[in-house]
């Protein structure tokens, strides 16, 4: 009887391991558009997100095809079900055996991402990083959004703006703790905290939200309830801010309680327009897909890309630092501008 | 066999109390009111699903659907709301389509295994891949913000009967009602006789089609309550909310004491389990758990707490083998 129960747990883990395959593999149908690339001659870009099916990378999305058709090259853009490390392996080790010529990949975890990114290049694939980096050793060029410590202090001088003073309590949201691009942002934030504002207070250092608007919506639920003090919450991650937000909103806290955060202006509209959202900060997620592609074409003609390039006539100037490229300055959206966009 | 029926739910309703009075001393706001009101209304979906899991548990099968289900209702119901006019009868015609949306799905999955005797963590996990699939291609992953929905909706989830969420009373109602089911139909006792040996209770003449096809059925239907609930919990629908979110229904079941090779199994400590599950997500905010440490704690809980209520089975096991002997 023991042996069977045994049995039973075993191939229950199994299963569930062919559950989390399966799903990897399901999103991979989605987005391809080329099963031979090598035959066709034409220069094959794949794009890879943290993880495919949410409005973020979405808006990347068209960003990379728009600049695919626009330039003349063949984009692939797929990725994971869920921002997963294991599954975004997978999916880089499908592009490989498909021979693309450059793999751009914004890593969910960047550590597990080195072995298959070195075999990449092994293969001869140019290996590109965007929207969060990789293992600088194993990229030939790093497509970042906006300067990380800029953004960092873009944020919580708006938090501090809209709190209307300098010492309080405040709270910082994060969509995961292993998110390299979320950690570096707050890390600047509490740089930035120390040094220029002493006087506000940190609580409970950063708290996880697993990229859900809905977990975002309970634990804020949960630290007002435990902090009736607190006075602004930085929320980072698309969906975190919106969900922080929805809490203040239920408790009629607008007035007391701030947030500010990286969101995408057209989901934030509804909290920015009651003030339970002071203000969405973010860059342009399509602008990002696009000058993706752009540097990918360029980088496999052998070009690099120029401190002040402009690119499409709107992106930019971009500033480049060695391999590591910047897209340009951050984007306020406040209850007054955020109609003007579509993502 | 009165005292036995007691004890069963002891284990895990004593740690369950330490937690709550760990976290009371260290920040008594956990023991107001309001905030347990907090804890069971965001837990309320977590509650439904594993009420109806837990039949499913007692069987000896799985669900691994749930969620998908839950996520494909809930996205069903968002997009019906947007044609519904701001009328009560609104309401009613959306909690009948995402019970009927629910009961459906969940008699696809009970179909399967009673048709082809597949086994139900097979059938469940197929359908859960073809469900997400589907609702990511017809989403997108796009949120639905719930300021399209009709007044009535958005007054219904804000509804309080003495202070308390009408949400809280929704779990309650199925969870009672559940609990009638188990203990006092002819079907209830199937339940458990299948569990327990499935060989006898074909035997005396039950009929595991019958049961089969219920435990599905009604665990989709409790989907479809689950569905509803979560939207009026978050006011907007978010597929990709639930994602991974069977396992901690079936966790809630598991730690509650039931047995995952069946026969084992009750309403009143499923409800323990989700319970302990949602106390130790707010308690640890409350007491100011540094996210990093979150997790341990939570794992260092459920590991003693589930140890704790074997060793307390273990226990009156003997007493009763040494009973019978004498």
């Amino acid at each position: 009887m023991k042996t069977k129960g045994m049995a039973f747990v075993v191939s229950l883990l199994l299963v569930l391991l062919l559950a989390a395959c399966s799903t990897d593999s399901a999103s991979e149908g989605g987005s391809s558009d080329g099963e031979n690339v090598n035959e066709t001659g034409e220069l094959t870009i794949a794009v890879v997100p943290k993880l495919v099916g949410i409005p973020y990378f979405n808006a990347s999305e068209a960003g990379a095809i728009k600049a695919g058709e626009e330039l003349g090259v063949n984009v692939i853009y797929t990725g994971p079900t869920e921002a997963d490390a294991s599954q975004q392996v997978s999916v880089i080790e499908d592009l490989i055996s498909r021979g693309v010529d450059v793999i751009a990949v914004a890593p969910n975890d960047s550590d597990s991402l080195t072995p298959v990114l070195e075999r990449a290049r092994e293969e001869g694939i140019l290996v590109m990083d965007w929207d969060t980096p990789a293992d600088p050793n194993v990229v030939d060029l790093s497509v970042n959004q906006i300067d990380d410590f800029e953004f960092g202090e873009a944020m919580i001088d708006k938090l501090v703006a809209s709190m209307g003073t300098e010492a309080g309590e405040i709270a910082l949201l994060t969509g995961g703790l292993s998110a390299a691009n979320l950690n570096t942002w707050l890390d600047a934030v509490e740089e930035v905290v120390a040094d220029k504002y002493p006087d506000l207070t940190i609580i409970q250092e950063r708290i996880a939200t697993n990229e859900r608007q809905q977990e975002a919506y309970q634990i804020t639920l949960d630290l007002l309830r435990a902090n009736p003090e607190l006075k602004g919450i930085l929320a980072v991650s698309t969906p975190a801010p919106l969900g922080a937000a929805q809490a203040v909103q239920e408790r009629d806290l607008q007035d007391s309680v701030s947030v500010v955060g990286s969101a995408l202006p057209t989901d934030s509209g509804p909290f920015l327009e009651d003030g339970s959202l002071d203000a969405a900060i973010l860059w342009n997620p399509e602008h990002l897909g696009y000058l993706t592609v752009y540097l990918a074409k360029e980088l496999a003609a052998g070009n690099m890309p120029q401190n002040g390039d402009v690119i499409a006539g709107e992106i930019g100037p971009i500033s480049v630092d060695g391999k590591k490229v910047i897209m340009g300055p951050p984007t306020n959206f406040v209850a007054d501008n955020y109609q003007d966009y579509d993502f | 066999m009165k005292n036995i029926l007691k004890t069963k739910e002891l284990g895990i309703g004593a740690i369950l109390l330490l937690v709550c009075i760990i976290i009371t001393l260290i920040n008594p706001v956990f023991l107001t009111a309001d905030n347990l009101a907090d804890v069971l209304k965001a837990n309320a979906v977590l509650g439904i699903l594993a009420v109806g899991m837990t039949l499913i548990i007692i069987t000896g099968g799985i669900d691994v659907s749930v969620a998908a289900v839950t996520s494909a209702v809930a996205v069903a119901i968002g997009h019906l709301m947007l044609y519904l006019p701001d009328h009560p009868v609104s309401l009613v015609v959306v909690f009948a389509a995402a019970v009927f949306a629910g009961t459906l799905l969940g008699m696809i999955n009970g179909f399967f295994i009673v048709k082809f005797s597949i086994p139900p963590i097979v059938v469940t996990l197929g359908t859960l891949s073809i469900i997400s699939g589907a609702l990511l291609f017809i989403t997108n992953g796009n949120y639905m913000s719930g300021a399209n929905f009709p007044e009535v909706f958005t007054a219904f989830s804000k509804y309080e009967i003495f202070g308390i969420s009408i949400l809280i009373y929704i779990l309650l109602f199925f969870s009672l009602i559940t609990w009638g089911i188990l203990k006092y139909t002819v079907i209830g006792r199937s339940i458990y006789a299948f569990g327990g040996n499935s060989v006898s209770a074909v035997r005396v003449g039950i009929s595991m089609k019958k049961v089969q096809y219920f435990i599905y059925g009604y665990m989709g239907f409790l989907a479809g309550i689950a569905a509803v609930t979560q939207t009026a919990y978050i006011r907007a629908v978010d597929p990709n909310g639930l994602l991974g979110f069977e396992l901690t229904v079936i966790a809630a079941v598991v730690i509650g004491g039931a047995s995952i090779l069946g026969g084992n199994g009750s309403i009143a400590g499923t409800l323990l389990g989700t319970l302990l599950l949602g106390v130790m997500q707010n308690g640890l905010i409350l007491a100011r758990v540094d996210s990093y440490w979150q997790n341990l704690v939570t794992g260092t809980v459920i590991i003693l707490a589930v140890s704790y209520d074997h060793l307390q089975k273990k226990r009156i096991d003997a007493q009763t083998a040494q009973i019978e002997v004498k």
